[in-house]
């Protein structure tokens, strides 16, 4: 509800007197029509009546004449004058059709008298007639006329029927007279009325129209002030182009400026344009268009303001005469929008441009390539052992490091070459117009500048990496130049990282397979194709099976039975191994915890479930096992991990939090035992403060303890090595009874393999467990 | 102050003579007051006067028309003979006569003053309108 006095430049103020005035003009006006139009018919009505009034006189005069001759033999008729005069009393009475006198004028309308005055008057020059009639028909009848009955009142006393015909007469002829004075008079008193209306009327109007012209100067001067108040103080700037160059500028202009009006009208204005944008600004001027333009102007600061200008062309409005320029200054918008620009399409860390930009510049640098024949190249540069830094460093300590390796790669490329980063420690390099060889010089001196030592957190860091590379002519695809890039990456890493390889459709094969069996694991996994296979343990002194090892199964609808030796690897490279790993856990403890139910097994036996390195290092494995130990009900000493000894002994932020996991594990009473014992490179002394409870004797030493004296003497070491750290000593592999005999000498305390049983699933475990509780044994199977 | 009694001095001199002029004025109306007040009453066709007979002097003679026809009244002084008539035979001869005092045309409802100065006498009063005086509208007034 706006309230008196807010400002409202835009608001009827003032419309509601100037419409009051109007329609005072009008009713004015109507009343002045109306009254006129009335009084005008009101007399030509009483002119009428006078007419036929007057005329009574005459018709009297003339009946008395026609009365005499007629008493005197004449031809005339005055009983129809007669008629007449009492057809027009009634007539001028009561309203009705005068008739017409022959020869002399028409019938006339008349309506009924409405004054009473009037109405006295023409009642008494009625009764007249009559009398007058009456008098005149006794004298044309030689009747007595004294004894005519008198209505009017007269008193005639004369003897003389004639003179008292012509008194009689002449009482009608003034009555009628004087009737139609009265009408004449009240006419003219009409008349004064309505002149002295108009006058008043007159005068009122005059006095209207000073008040309107008074109210709409007050209400187009207030407008003004608002107007001018608007532009005056608005941050908008506005600027009017004319032919003759700039015609106005707003109070805003002249500041931002800081020039007087004077010197900015005329060419003025321009002069402070960018040379850039004076084309723009000129052809707006000229055509009235776009609606839209942006341009710049030279601010007192020597700034260069970006002005966006909505252009309203009124050339043709006669005040105007030009172009109009409502501007506002969008400098700080157009700076943010390009900082938003440089950020959507640059590394924030390195300033590199980022993946878009470098598949903008890839696609452009394509199409030059194809026209001119000239070879592209991009390079996908991972860099190796970036990971260790960032996990033992912290990541401030690998960010720099970035930013080093960015600066170093910025330093050997030319300047029309795109150096970008895609992310992590991944980066990208365009180089255009090169052959195979330059590329190739290119990337030895890439991996030569990350080479070099970088001094991050006070200590001396080298680092490798490992370089993909595809050259083409302009033929190829951005998406595909860029993936086959990272397939030639992956090959440099898989030949040993620190070097560089060039795409060959081969690795395009390779990749291929790896990712078709990538995606056929994981719907693999999604339609219950895994499953799992158990091997039992076995006590050598005693031959009872003490434990099994749960084995992973994958019988592919495709493939048929998948070793894990050809999928396993897949799965560590592309992470299924952690929902793989989850699996085996969760259906080892299922499975274990239905023998221990169905009595099969003595409270000591020991599902072992291998551990990869990536669930090691992932930092959720302690939350695994103890979600499948509580599922299945299991306690943690019936459950044993075999993990790797090299992802045991790892370096790094992976290696400290899998020696955790494991060490947590272990006080949980969760067993631990070290797989393929004897074939990784750890540190012996290292295995002293592991959580360790076993170590499994890789089966290559111990196929070949009967023949082998190395073998055999590894073999005993080992197990003397485990006795000594007092762990227990698990021998993999034992196919012969030979091996057996050996394992049984060396002290050997528990061993696996074909000469026992094969990996077998947990059914036919389940039978065996039943029949085979104490001795196992079994020669034929060891055949098998 | 000054121009405010600059100002009272000329209201002085404008606002005294116009109070000496209607104090006069008064003085004069109040010598000429009537001694007697004639009401004549005139309707179609008959003069009513009354009183019918007045002392001689000042006196006002007020004319009311109850008609509906318009009239005038005019005084004369009576004659043996009857009033002349014109000789269209419908109106008095007023050259012939001399008029004490003639009240012109009352409208209907209207009335007519007049004031004059009576000498002892018997006097006619009559509405001289065509063929009034002859329908009767005649009157007569003794004076003294």
């Amino acid at each position: 509800m706006p309230r008196r006095g807010d400002f409202r430049p835009f608001a009827a103020r003032g419309r509601r007197p100037i419409l009051a005035i109007l329609l005072t003009f009008a009713a004015f006006s109507t009343v002045s029509v109306v009254s006129s139009i009335s009084t005008t018919k009101r007399s030509q009505h009483r002119a009428s009546v006078v007419e036929v009034a007057a005329r009574q006189r005459t018709l009297a005069e003339r009946y008395v004449k026609e009365v005499l001759l007629a008493r005197e033999g004449a031809r005339v008729d005055p009983r129809f004058t007669a008629s007449i005069l009492a057809r027009s009393a009634d007539a001028l009475l009561d309203g009705g059709t005068a008739p017409p006198v022959y020869g002399d004028d028409d019938e006339t309308k008349l309506s009924s008298a409405t004054d009473a005055t009037l109405r006295a008057q023409l009642g008494q020059e009625r009764r007249l007639v009559v009398d007058l009639t009456n008098t005149g028909n006794a004298l044309l009848a030689n009747r007595s006329v004294a004894r005519v009955p008198l209505t009017a009142h007269e008193r005639l006393r004369m003897k003389d029927p004639v003179l008292r015909l012509r008194v009689l007469a002449a009482l009608t002829s003034n009555v009628s007279l004087n009737a139609a004075r009265t009408l004449a008079s009240s006419t003219d008193r009409n008349i004064n009325h309505l002149i002295v209306l108009q006058t008043v009327l007159g005068a009122a109007g005059l006095l209207a129209s000073l008040l309107l012209g008074w109210a709409l100067i007050l209400a187009t001067r207030r407008q003004t002030a608002h107007f001018r108040s608007l532009i005056t103080s608005s941050t908008d700037l506005v600027v009017v182009l004319g032919t003759e160059g700039c015609r106005y500028v707003s109070r805003s202009v002249t500041r931002m400026v800081d020039r007087g009006e004077a010197e900015l009208l005329g060419d003025g204005f321009e002069a402070l344009l960018h040379s850039e944008d004076l084309a723009a600004v000129r052809s707006a001027s000229g055509c009235g268009g776009p609606p839209e333009i942006v341009f710049r102007v030279l601010n007192t600061a020597g700034e260069w303001r970006h002005l966006e200008a909505h252009v309203t062309d009124l050339r043709q409005e006669r005040w105007v005469r030009g172009v109009v320029l409502n501007a506002r200054d969008v400098t700080e918008r157009i700076k943010l929008e390009e900082q938003l620009t440089h950020q959507a399409f640059h590394d924030s860390l390195t300033g590199l441009p980022n993946r878009s930009l470098f598949r903008d510049r890839l696609d452009q640098a394509l199409a030059r390539a194809k026209r001119s024949g000239e070879f592209i190249a991009v390079l996908l540069i991972d860099l190796d052992g970036f990971k260790q830094v960032n996990d033992s460093l912290g990541h401030d300590a690998g960010d720099q490091l970035l930013s080093e390796v960015a600066r170093r790669f910025k330093h050997v490329v030319r300047e029309s070459d795109t150096v970008a980063r895609f992310g992590g420690d991944e980066f990208a390099l365009l180089l255009e117009c090169v052959t195979e060889r330059e590329v190739m010089a290119f990337a030895q001196r890439l991996l030569d500048g990350v080479a070099e030592t970088v001094a991050i957190a006070g200590r001396e860091i080298s680092l490798g990496a490992s370089i993909g590379i595809v050259l083409d002519p302009g033929s190829g695809h951005g998406e595909e130049l860029v993936r086959d890039a990272d397939v030639a990456m992956y090959a440099a890493k898989d030949a040993g990282r620190g070097r560089y390889e060039i795409f060959c459709p081969e690795m395009a094969r390779k990749a291929g397979e790896l990712l078709g069996v990538e995606h056929e694991l994981r719907l693999g996994l999604q339609r219950g194709e895994f499953g799992l296979h158990y091997q039992p343990e076995i006590e050598l002194a005693t031959e009872r099976i003490v434990g099994v090892e749960a084995l992973l199964r994958w019988q592919s609808p495709t493939r048929g039975s998948v070793p894990p030796a050809r999928f396993i690897p897949i799965a560590e490279a592309t992470g299924l191994i952690l929902l793989l790993g989850e699996f085996v856990l969760r259906e080892a403890c299922l499975q274990a915890a239905e023998w221990r139910r169905a009595g099969l097994v003595a409270d000591s036996f020991v599902t072992w479930v291998n551990v990869s390195a990536k669930q090691l290092g992932n930092g959720t494995l302690g939350t695994v096992v103890r979600s499948a130990l509580e599922a299945a009900s299991l306690p943690p000493s019936v459950l044993g991990l075999e993990v790797t000894e090299t992802a045991v002994v790892e370096d790094g932020i992976a290696g400290e939090r899998a020696r955790a996991e494991l060490t947590k594990l272990h006080r949980l009473g969760v067993r631990i035992a070290i797989d393929d014992f004897g074939t990784g490179f750890s540190s012996l002394g290292q295995l002293r403060h592991f959580p360790i409870d076993m170590i499994k004797v890789d089966g290559s030493f111990v196929q070949g303890a009967v023949d082998d004296p190395k073998d055999a003497a590894i073999t005993a070491n080992l197990v003397n090595l485990a006795h000594a750290l007092g762990l227990v000593a698990v021998a993999e592999g034992i196919e012969s009874e030979g091996q057996l005999s050996s394992l049984q000498d060396f002290g050997c305390d528990l061993g696996q393999g074909y000469l026992f049983a094969r990996p077998m699933p947990a059914d036919q475990i389940s039978e065996l467990l039943a029949t085979h509780r104490t001795e196992l044994v079994d020669p034929d199977a060891a055949v098998a | 102050m000054r121009r405010l009694s600059s100002w009272l001095g000329r209201l002085t001199l404008v606002v005294l003579p116009v109070l000496a002029v209607v104090g006069c004025a008064e003085a004069d109306t109040v010598s000429r007051a009537p001694n007697s007040l004639i009401r004549v009453s005139v309707k179609d066709f008959r003069i009513v006067v009354t009183p019918g007979h007045i002392p001689a002097g000042e006196a006002e003679l007020v004319v009311t028309n109850h008609g509906p026809d318009t009239h005038e009244l005019i005084v004369v002084r009576s004659r043996r003979s009857h009033l002349p008539v014109r000789l269209d035979g419908l109106t008095v001869d007023e050259e012939a006569l001399h008029a004490v005092a003639t009240v012109e045309g009352v409208a209907p409802k209207g009335v007519g003053r007049v004031r004059l100065h009576l000498a002892p006498g018997r006097y006619e009063l009559f509405c001289n309108m065509a063929g009034h005086f002859m329908a009767g509208m005649h009157g007569n007034l003794v004076v003294g």
